[in-house]
């Protein structure tokens, strides 16, 4: 519970930290404000349509690989933490719990979910081109 | 102890009112991110429980992971500005009167003060005392989780999976 | 007993998850069009890990991985059961997923929480395993990705999943709370110790109930069966309807064994409550409401996959309805009854798996005539649903013979009264089905061939639909010698 103490400390800190810089150079700095400014991009260009793309699918996919190997970490902090005092015994049951999941990264490394979207020359684009 | 009360409470509003947040706000983007101090809060209560490990693992898996994972999952959806909640406020009523009935009966439950298991006030560290114990007494346990991991991964990576890719 | 102990008594278990890692990693080798070997070597290993379970009867009873599981012959009959259904669904499934391995890899991982489920004997256990079969089984139903209907069936039954597992949880850290222990055996003794608040054990009874009763699709917690069973792919529909069900009412009797009962139920035959919570009433309500709701509700149906969901709840209601005795013949008779069920629903959605796509859809609408262009499956199907209602000599007439006979035997005549008055219901709805196959004539409509692989599994669920109706005993005294509860750390 006291090193959780540290830890608030630590967030306060830092917070103060952020907003207090944050702060002063609002107060420091000199505001001229014209309108160019509230556009997203000050150097010309003009946005057109929406922020809000659609993401590609692979970030999601990673996400989800990323959240069932972060649960796997999770079981082996604990491990860790007396894996000196267990021994053997322990490393070969957290073996066993790794080999398993190691299965499942096996799977989804064979099947391409890791591959990210190489960019594939449009042949058949020029070809059509070419024909016409 | 006055201090560590009113930090308790500046962490419960906080908790709640985030939830409140994710309940109410109209944007689904907001719900998402107010999820993040919902989730934060959560494991500061945890720590008051003395449940660090389970604080920490909060942080990880719930900030750390699942909801990068609800924030990819709204940036995905197309159409975000023009789509309405449809079931937003038809039935406040309904969830009111449910809501006010299940904290009714926690409350209920606490006031009755049957607890068998106290909560170690002590709040003496954790971690090493669950690894002896997913290690000896609760292995199979452990090791099953390691099977429910890999069907999740390839359940949840069959669904999420775009199918073209394949032709 | 200590890990490395029980390692030799896990063996069924530890084989399904190596055929599991095996399946996955030799899927990966193969190419498309090979991809159906997956589905062979599931079912092969399916029903090795069956067998293997079955020669674990001979050995004695006790609990395993320092009371994590137990090791009874009770456990050992669900494992069986949840094995051949598995077989079952694989032999269903064949042709609809022939090139989908995931499905098959994913079958059997349901499979194993299904072999761990009957024989939990921790709360922590019992949580892994129902999620192990509930979140595989949420990916199973929406396994048709592109098929709108299926979609919405899985994320329709992954929230009220996620729910009512929620309440459940919440139960079980309630009953934590009140005794101290997770091993159902502690917290029993506790419990008979007298010193535990009943309202709040009532109280919370009712949250695990949520859990459990959304598991074998009980009223109140039924909503998604009509939803998820008519969007479901077909095969997925009949796996659920039978095997994660079976292995709910397991989980349910071990439940209510190991948690309401006092310890001296088991030896007195009757229901001693633990502490006082009215659970014998409840559930003959509870019961009541279902088989009533699903009966009626299944009524004008125009789907049949649609009505066999709406007839499933009303099925499970004939079997909640045998847990108000609470006793060796209760628990018998539910065993019989998941056999015989086991062999009349796979044979209905078999049959609606089959010709669906031949007849157009799956609407009692589309049945119409097939009397005349396949008598032979035709003439199976009024099996099925007759045996589905109950009528003699087929061998659904049986199960509830049991089934109402364990219930009367105690004095519950209100309530068996209720469940014949049911079943009476259920008649319109499967006649509606005969009728539509045999009355309405269509002559313009060709014959239909089948293949003789659909002819093989029509037969395979038929026989024993017809044989269990005039032959029985084996297979109740097979059931009656599966009783055999363990209590223990």
């Amino acid at each position: 519970m006291i090193g959780f103490y540290t830890v608030l400390l630590f967030i306060l800190t830092g917070a103060f930290l952020v907003s207090f810089t944050v702060a002063l150079s609002r107060f420091l700095a000199p505001t001229k404000d014209y309108p160019e400014k509230h556009i997203p991009y000050e150097c010309g260009e003009l946005p057109q349509g929406e922020a809000w793309i659609q993401f590609n699918n692979r970030f999601y996919i990673v996400a989800l690989i990323f959240l069932i190997f972060d649960v796997e970490v999770i079981f082996m902090y604990p491990w860790a933490v007396v894996f000196n005092d267990m021994g053997l015994l322990a490393f070969i049951e957290m073996f066993i719990f790794i080999f398993i999941l190691l299965v499942g990264l096996a799977y989804v490394w064979v099947k391409g979910d890791l591959d990210w979207i190489k960019p594939k020359p449009r042949l058949e684009h020029l070809a059509k081109a070419k024909g016409e | 102890m006055e201090a560590n009360q009113i930090l308790f409470i500046a962490i419960a509003l906080l908790t709640v009112l985030s939830a409140a947040v994710v309940a109410f706000s109209n944007k689904i983007i907001h719900s998402a991110f107010a999820l993040l101090a919902t989730f934060t809060g959560f494991a500061m209560l945890y720590v008051y429980l003395s449940a660090d490990y389970l604080a920490v693992t909060q942080i990880i898996i719930y900030v750390g992971g699942i909801l990068i994972l609800i924030i990819f999952g709204v940036l995905m959806t197309h159409k975000i500005y023009s789509t309405t909640k449809k079931t937003a406020h038809n039935s406040i009523l309904v969830s009111l009167l449910g809501g006010v009935l299940a904290a009714g009966l926690i409350l209920f439950i606490i006031s009755l003060n049957p607890w068998a298991a106290n909560i170690a006030k002590d709040f003496s560290p954790t971690t090493a005392v669950i690894g002896k114990e997913i290690l000896t007494n609760y292995l199979l346990p452990f090791e099953i989780i390691s099977v429910l991991l890999l069907g999740a991964l390839i359940g949840a990576i069959f669904i999420a999976r775009q199918e073209d890719k394949e032709k | 007993m200590s890990n490395l102990n029980s390692i030799q008594y896990f063996i069924p278990e530890l084989f399904l998850t190596a055929a599991i890692l095996a399946l996955i990693i030799v899927d990966l080798f193969l190419k498309r069009k090979q991809k159906s070997i997956i589905a062979y070597l599931s079912a092969a290993a399916s029903l090795v890990a069956g067998f293997l379970a079955y020669q674990q009867f001979s050995l004695p009873a006790t609990s395993i991985f320092q009371g994590m599981l137990v090791l009874d012959s009770f456990a050992i009959f669900f494992k069986i059961l949840a094995a051949f259904s598995t077989v079952i669904v694989v032999f269903i499934s064949l042709d609809k997923f022939r090139e989908t391995a995931e499905y098959f890899i994913l079958l059997l991982i349901v499979t194993l929480g299904m072999f761990i489920m009957p024989a939990v004997n921790d709360i922590l256990m019992i949580i892994i395993a129902m999620e192990i079969v509930g979140l595989i089984s949420y990916v199973l139903a929406g396994i048709h990705k592109t098929d709108l209907k299926s979609t919405e069936a899985a994320l329709k039954y992954m929230i009220y999943g996620a729910v009512s597992t929620g309440i459940m949880a919440f139960g079980f850290s309630l009953i934590y709370g009140l005794t101290g222990h997770t091993n159902l055996y502690d917290i029993q003794m506790t419990l008979a110790s007298g010193h535990v608040n009943s309202v709040a054990m009532f109280i919370a009874f009712m949250m695990v109930l949520a859990g459990l009763g959304y598991k074998i699709a009980m009223v109140p917690f039924h909503f998604w069966v009509p939803d998820v069973y008519e969007g479901a792919p077909t095969p997925v529909t009949a796996f659920l309807s039978v095997g994660p069900k079976a292995a709910g009412f397991a989980l349910f009797i071990r439940f209510l064994v190991t948690i309401v009962a006092h310890p001296s139920s088991g030896a007195a035959d009757t229901f001693v409550q633990n502490v006082d919570i009215q659970a014998p009433f409840l559930i003959a309500v509870l019961a009541v409401l279902t088989m009533t709701l699903g009966n009626f509700s299944a009524l004008n149906q125009k789907n049949i996959k649609r009505m066999l969901g709406y007839s499933a709840i009303a099925h499970v209601g004939y079997m909640v309805m045998a847990l108000v005795v609470f006793n060796k013949d209760a628990f018998g008779a539910i065993m019989f009854y998941m056999i015989v069920y086991l062999f009349m629903n796979f044979g209905a959605f078999w049959i609606l798996e089959s010709l669906s796509s031949k007849l157009g859809g799956e609407d009692i609408e589309h049945y119409k005539g097939l009397g005349y262009r396949d008598s032979f499956t035709a003439v199976s199907m009024a099996v099925f649903m007759f045996s589905l209602t109950g009528l003699p000599p087929l061998a659904g007439f049986i199960g509830k013979v049991y089934l109402f006979a364990a219930v009367i035997k105690q004095g519950w005549l209100i309530l068996a009264l209720l469940g014949v008055l049911n079943s009476v219901v259920s008649l319109f709805y499967y006649v509606s089905v005969v009728k539509a196959m045999f009355l309405k004539q269509d002559d313009e409509l060709a014959p239909i061939q089948t293949s003789l692989y659909h002819k093989i599994m029509v037969l395979i669920l038929v026989v024993p639909t017809l044989v269990l109706g005039v032959y029985w005993s084996p297979v109740i005294e097979f059931t009656t010698n599966s009783i055999g509860l363990f209590f223990g750390r």
